[in-house]
């Protein structure tokens, strides 16, 4: 109150707390934020008190200059450009946009035109059913879900079913399919991919270079009547090697957090751009 | 009055029981034709399947569910490979209609073409009871054996002569002299090439030594000669003996090796297995 008393007396901008007012000897400064009243009509840009607080120390009071910086700098090169800016949502579809349109699909026809003039086609004799080739495989992008189906070693016998199978081993395989599609639609919502980089979050990491690590053994098990290792190796370290992947994958990351002083950087690191 | 009353009748009790009967007469007639329809465009005509047993290789190995059938062979007098297939016969069934059925008891068991029937085989011309067909065995133009490929010509008959080095026969994938492999085809004269029943005969010292004393093998092999149907019961691939190098991977490279799912069968292991063979369709 005493401040906005000076101030109107004076009529002399004040920064804020201007309790060094008699020291200050040329009053041609700038007005600085927070000066006059500080009683502004609020809108949807005016921050919550508890949005001024937390702008007032440390790190967020800087994130809030810079960026209260950058937004002026910004408004300050809008204003000086010649551009003007017109209340146009969008082109007519007439002739505008249909004229783009055409163009556009009159070169990707031509293209295939092109290409189909230019390449020899190839039509292959017919297939002969009764010899099959010796290389039979699925697309190389399917190999991973082809692996899954032979998980057969991993179908336990149960006891209480006197060593039986619950499921056959191609049902067991088709529900390994099931399980893994689950687990990665489930990951979005288990953690929302805020890190921005792997220290962050050194877990979701190894897990992730895991399930790559899985992608590639379980796609090289799928073909392992082609793979030079032993069939038996080969399913132990389809399963073996994506676990020490993760391991080394966590440790590294923990240990690099140190380097990157994370504890005492972490509001740091946590940054995000204010809504 | 109400404003739109010119335009429709009053909903009445007996408008209502109307309507009723005649949208669900038509519903009715609708679902009606329409289980007609779906009856005679996929009613599986024909006859010969069922539930059946069969003497086949062994399934040790990989997801194919059950043995490939084995076809019981005979030498013919000049050396020629010919497999057994039982006379046709018409019957008529008490209610006077005729089927023609091709079955013998042999070895202790019924044989016929019913073993054959799956994989689509059961639409095949050569499983057909009346079809006229020698039964001789053929080789086939693009085997997986050097030897065949080198000696012999595609449509040529099998004859004993070809296998006479069975028992030191190897081609260096897995042991050699376990016995000596052709692929064939069988009863697929004049049949377009999707037709072709496809069929691989061993020649081993191994069989030889089972036949003696062992009803059914003695019956259906001869001078160690075993053949079977080459469809492989998971999805009908043409697996092969000792055909493909890759089957050391599978632990199948003294056994037949199915390269589509590493599927292995144990030729020297013939097994008694049923299952559900499916009809052939009506001409």
């Amino acid at each position: 109150m005493t401040d906005n008393e000076q101030t109107d007396n004076t009529g002399e901008a004040q920064a804020d707390g201007g309790s060094d007012s008699a020291e200050s000897g040329p009053r041609q400064d700038p007005r600085p934020d927070g000066g006059g009243t500080g009683i502004v009509p609020p809108d949807d840009e005016t921050p919550t008190w508890s949005e001024r607080k937390q702008r007032t120390q440390g790190l967020s009071r800087l994130t809030y200059e810079y960026f209260e910086r950058a937004r002026s700098e910004d408004q300050d090169l809008r204003q000086e450009s010649s551009y003007v800016e017109r209340d146009v949502l969008a082109f007519p579809t007439w002739p505008h946009e249909m004229i783009r349109n055409l163009s556009l699909t009159s070169f990707f026809v031509g293209m295939i035109i092109f290409l189909a003039a230019t390449l020899p086609p190839h039509l292959g004799p017919p297939a002969d059913p009764s010899s099959t080739p010796a290389v039979i495989l699925p697309d190389w992008y399917l190999y991973w879900s082809f692996g899954l189906l032979k998980l057969g070693p991993l179908n336990p016998e149960l006891a209480i079913l006197g060593g039986e199978k619950l499921l056959a081993d191609r049902t067991y395989g088709v529900m390994a399919n099931v399980v893994i599609v689950g687990i990665i639609a489930i990951v979005p919502f288990l953690n929302k991919g805020s890190a921005r980089r792997p220290v962050e979050q050194p877990f979701w990491a190894a897990f992730g270079m895991a399930g790559l690590a899985f992608a590639w053994t379980i796609s090289a098990l799928s073909i392992k009547n082609l793979v030079p290792i032993d069939a038996h190796l080969l399913f132990d370290l389809t399963f073996l090697l994506p676990v020490v992947v993760g391991t080394i994958t966590y440790a590294v990351l923990k240990s690099m957090r140190e380097g990157y002083m994370f504890d005492l950087n972490r509001r740091y690191y946590r940054l995000r751009p204010p809504k | 009055m109400p404003a739109d009353d010119d335009k429709y009748p009053a909903s009445t009790g007996r408008r209502r029981f109307v309507k009723g009967v005649v949208g669900s007469a038509s519903l009715a007639g609708i679902g009606t034709a329409t289980a007609a329809a779906v009856n005679s465009t996929t009613n599986p005509v024909g006859g010969g399947g069922g539930i059946v047993d069969f003497y086949g290789v062994e399934n040790t190995g990989g997801p194919a569910p059950r043995a490939m059938p084995q076809i019981p062979l005979e030498i013919d007098s000049e050396g020629y490979l010919k497999g057994i297939f039982p006379e046709p016969e018409t019957r008529t069934l008490e209610s006077g209609a005729e089927i023609t059925v091709a079955e013998m008891e042999l070895g202790g068991i019924t044989y016929g073409p019913k073993w054959f029937q799956y994989c689509g085989v059961q639409t095949f011309k050569g499983v057909r009871p009346e079809a006229d067909q020698d039964n001789y065995f053929r080789y086939i133009g693009n085997s997986k054996f050097d030897w065949q490929n080198e000696n012999v010509e595609d449509g040529q008959k099998m004859h004993v002569d070809d296998f006479d080095d069975y028992g030191s026969w190897g081609n260096g994938i897995g042991q050699s002299g376990l016995g000596k492999p052709a692929q064939g085809k069988w009863r697929s004269q004049d049949v377009s090439g999707g037709e072709t029943l496809p069929i691989e005969v061993i020649r081993s010292e191994r069989i030889e030594e089972q036949a003696q004393g062992n009803e059914w093998l003695s019956a259906s092999t001869e001078e160690g000669f075993l053949a079977h149907l080459n469809k492989c019961t998971h999805f009908c691939c043409v697996p092969t003996f000792k055909g493909l190098a890759g089957s050391a991977a599978a632990g199948g490279a003294d056994q037949i090796y199915c390269q589509c799912h590493q599927s292995t069968y144990d030729p020297f292991s013939i097994v008694e297995k049923s299952f559900v063979s499916l009809p052939r369709p009506e001409e």
